[in-house]
């Protein structure tokens, strides 16, 4: 671009990025229109004749997955979230599901979240509840949701594991919209909720959070992400409104030129809120402090404590809903830097601001670093950022097969998973719009959605395909996910929790698969190592490939995986090298002598007998 | 196969000003004052994205501001061609085409250009803009008084988002 001036000038450049042709591939040929820079791209208003998201199958395909909620109880849970016609945003993106061994019987059970109702929220009706169900082996379950005292009846989103008291026993932090809780895990299948009394009964829109010892005292910190602010008393207008007396002059949203309910942009954000466990067992906040307060008040949706560089401290990445993506470094003085977008994972490679939702956490491609595969918005891609090293990441999602594919489906809880042990991360979104609206176009997509699965190639990834009938055939409303062996068969299950509806509980029955090893990780707390050990790496060498896997607590989407690490060993048939750093930075080499099973590691003390 | 693309712009916005009067990049709560939250165009007010907003100040007291602005309440055709404001409160020459004082919509045509509009979505000058495809890092919306110190500062590693707007 060239300029004239007559005379001596003053001069500023202003540098725009400009997204391009987001349907380059799957529209006529004919040029895109802009669209809005930040936030949600919803997209142009072109007509398909297929929805893209749904009844997309292969009839070639493997079988990967059986679904089975109907053979367990959990097919009577039903999760809640608003009303259909989803006119507020609060209604939308509802709920986490976790897996995890709360009796420490060596099952890992499943605990789902349900959203709720306004009318609910003003007393008018019965809260929905969530619901906790024991495995008691053989894919049979027991509903211990009252027993145990975890029906959290208010207006639930998330759900993040993690033993704060170092007693042995998994506590949950349950993030609702209203008053979050902590339940404390009793140790004889009960829990009570101690949220108040330990000083982290957070109000407001608490999202995804997760566990972490950022501080290296040995005892779990509590990082919540909010999302927006929202007074129930004082709605925003909804497109039920449009036309209505007293609308005028009311900026209503629009999807493809429908009204839509807005948000979140426009809406103000919510803060993020960092709590730091006292030796007493209770919690300050020290938000502000630390510097992770969010003081832009990006919606934020997901969040991790996971270790991004290569020194003993945890880091700290935080997705955000149509706002930039955080990363806070730990400077191991209490507080952190937050470099988002020097590091590349603020915007996607177009510096673009996406529509952030879920958080999947793992080295894909098996250097030793690692990656963060995010999901976005329908009408753009999902985005996997790779490590470089030396906090810098590249958006590779193009290169390595996850971009083009994406784009129809709005994304929410991802995960990476060995669905089939060849020591290579697989891939599994779960899906689903936010419109109900949708299925009345022609537009490509649909409200229930397709998951999809991505099988590892060695780094790059291919869609794993739906054969006719199959579980990964069918379409969902999904929100939450999580993984976990619930046979202990060695393959990798999932539940996936889906709005308004029943959940998905899906076996793995994959064939062929190779051979394995799951970790349990015991910390010492003496040695200011988390009991759960969070925050703690193995590296894992088999068959001539170096297998990354730390334990992690949140991520995914308002979910929580099994803290059991699995690792797939393809043909090997012995374990080459396994080294654990632990959460105080602790170096141990392990000798491994069997595989094909779950072995218990404590630490300084090798492997359980 | 990559396939979002994008262009990264980099305009000069020149002002009849004198060698005294250089540009100075807004920060902080200088920034703040002068941009406004929210942006009139096309029937509706849409709030300024602030993280995606900046200013430069002539002298003692002229300015020129910009930002992007959350059209989600405005038609999808409007949305499709309104990304932001561009406000000068003197008349600036972009290319060959001189725009009086005021306050403009503008957007990116199709065909690799910026169209400044009027208040009331009337397109008033349409002119070229170019690709930097170098930029390892490209933000949203940033000004900077320098080409080479924009260019060398946004790719150098950890270097806060704030800070590149701010440097001079």
């Amino acid at each position: 671009m060239t300029f004239s001036s007559s005379r001596r000038v003053a001069v500023i450049w202003m540098a725009l990025t400009l997204p391009l042709a987001l349907f380059a591939q799957t529209s006529p040929k004919k040029p895109e229109p802009q669209r809005p820079m930040g936030g949600v791209s919803t997209g142009t208003p072109a007509t398909y004749t297929s929805r893209r998201t749904a009844n997309i199958t292969d009839p070639n395909a493997p079988v990967v997955f059986a679904e089975i909620t109907d053979k367990t109880p959990l097919a009577n849970f039903r999760h809640r979230s608003g009303e259909a016609a989803k006119d507020y945003i609060f209604e939308t993106p509802s709920g986490g599901v976790a897996i995890f061994d709360y009796d420490s019987d060596g099952r890992p059970d499943i605990y789902l979240v349900s959203g709720s109702t306004i009318a609910a929220s003003r007393g008018k009706e019965k809260v929905p509840r969530a619901a906790l169900y024991r495995n008691l082996g053989n894919w049979k379950f027991e509903d211990v949701t009252d027993k145990a005292g975890v029906a959290n009846e208010r207006w639930g989103f998330s759900v993040a594991v993690g033993d704060y008291n170092n007693d042995g026993r998994a506590d949950m932090f349950v993030g609702n919209f209203g008053v979050s809780r902590l339940f404390r895990n009793n140790g004889d299948g009960t829990f009570t909720d101690v949220a108040e009394k330990a000083g982290v009964a957070r109000q407001g829109w608490s999202t995804g959070a997760t566990w972490g010892d950022y501080d290296g005292d040995g005892r779990l910190d509590l990082f919540v992400p909010g999302y927006v602010q929202i007074d129930l008393n004082n709605l925003p207008p909804n497109p039920s409104d449009v036309g209505k007396n007293g609308a005028v002059g009311q900026n209503f949203c629009q999807f493809r030129g429908v009204p839509v309910m807005c948000g979140p942009r426009g809406l103000p954000g919510e803060g993020d809120t960092l709590y730091h466990q006292k030796p007493d067992g209770t919690f300050e906040d020290v938000s502000v402090k630390s510097g992770v307060n969010d003081s832009e008040k990006y919606y934020g949706f997901s969040s991790a404590f996971v270790h991004v560089d290569d020194d003993r401290l945890l880091d700290l990445i935080v997705i955000n809903d149509s706002t930039p993506n955080q990363l806070y470094i730990n400077k191991g003085d209490g507080t952190f830097d937050e470099i988002g977008y020097p590091s590349g994972v603020a915007l996607n490679e177009n510096g673009r601001e996406q529509a952030g939702m879920g958080l999947a956490v793992g080295d894909y491609d098996n250097d030793g670093r690692v990656d963060f595969h995010v999901t976005n918005f329908s009408d753009d891609s999902n985005t996997l950022y790779h490590n470089d090293g030396d906090t810098n990441f590249t958006d590779v999602t193009f290169q390595v097969g996850l971009g083009e594919i994406s784009i129809p489906f709005l994304g929410w809880g991802t995960s990476f998973i060995d669905f089939d042990n060849d020591g290579w991360l697989d891939l599994f979104v779960v899906n689903g719009h936010v419109y109900p609206g949708v299925d009345e176009h022609q537009w490509g997509t649909s409200y229930a959605q397709q998951a999809l699965l991505f099988r590892n190639i060695r780094g790059k990834f291919e869609r794993v395909g739906a054969p006719p009938g199959n579980a990964l055939a069918n379409a969902w409303p999904g929100r939450g996910l999580a993984i976990g062996d619930l046979d202990g068969d060695g393959r990798v299950d999932l539940v996936i929790n889906n709005l308004d509806a029943k959940p998905v509980l899906l076996r793995n029955v994959a064939s062929g698969t190779g051979h394995w090893l799951g970790l349990r990780l015991v910390g010492d707390v003496a040695k200011k190592s988390p009991r759960d050990a969070i925050g703690t790496i193995a590296y894992l060498t088999a068959g001539g490939v170096r297998q990354r896997r730390e334990v992690v607590s949140g991520a995914v989407y308002c979910s929580q995986n099994d803290m059991t690490l699995h690792f797939g060993l393809g043909g090997a048939m012995k374990i080459e090298k396994l080294e654990i750093k632990w959460s105080n930075g602790d170096l141990e080499t392990i000798d491994v002598t069997a595989i094909d099973r779950v072995i218990t590691i404590t630490q300084g003390k090798g492997v359980a007998k | 196969m990559k396939h979002l693309s994008s262009i990264l712009v980099l305009f000069v916005v020149a002002t009849s000003a004198t060698a005294q009067e250089k540009a100075v990049i807004l920060a902080g709560a200088e920034l703040q004052r002068v941009v406004p939250t929210g942006f009139y165009f096309q029937g509706l007010s849409a709030p300024t994205q602030m993280r995606n907003s900046a200013a430069a100040r002539f002298g003692t007291d002229r300015y020129v501001i910009s930002g992007l602005v959350d059209t989600s309440g405005y038609s999808e055709d409007v949305r499709a061609k309104y990304v932001g404001f561009l406000i000068a409160d003197s008349s600036i020459t972009l290319n060959v085409e001189s725009l009086p004082t005021g306050a403009y919509g503008f957007s990116f045509g199709i065909a690799g250009r910026l169209t400044v509009m009027d208040l009331a979505g009337k397109d008033l000058m349409s002119v070229n803009i170019s690709n930097d495809n170098s930029l390892r890092r490209p933000h949203p919306l940033i000004m900077a008084a320098h080409p080479r110190w924009w260019c060398a500062a946004v790719q150098r590693p950890r270097l806060s988002h704030r800070g590149a707007v701010t440097q001079r």
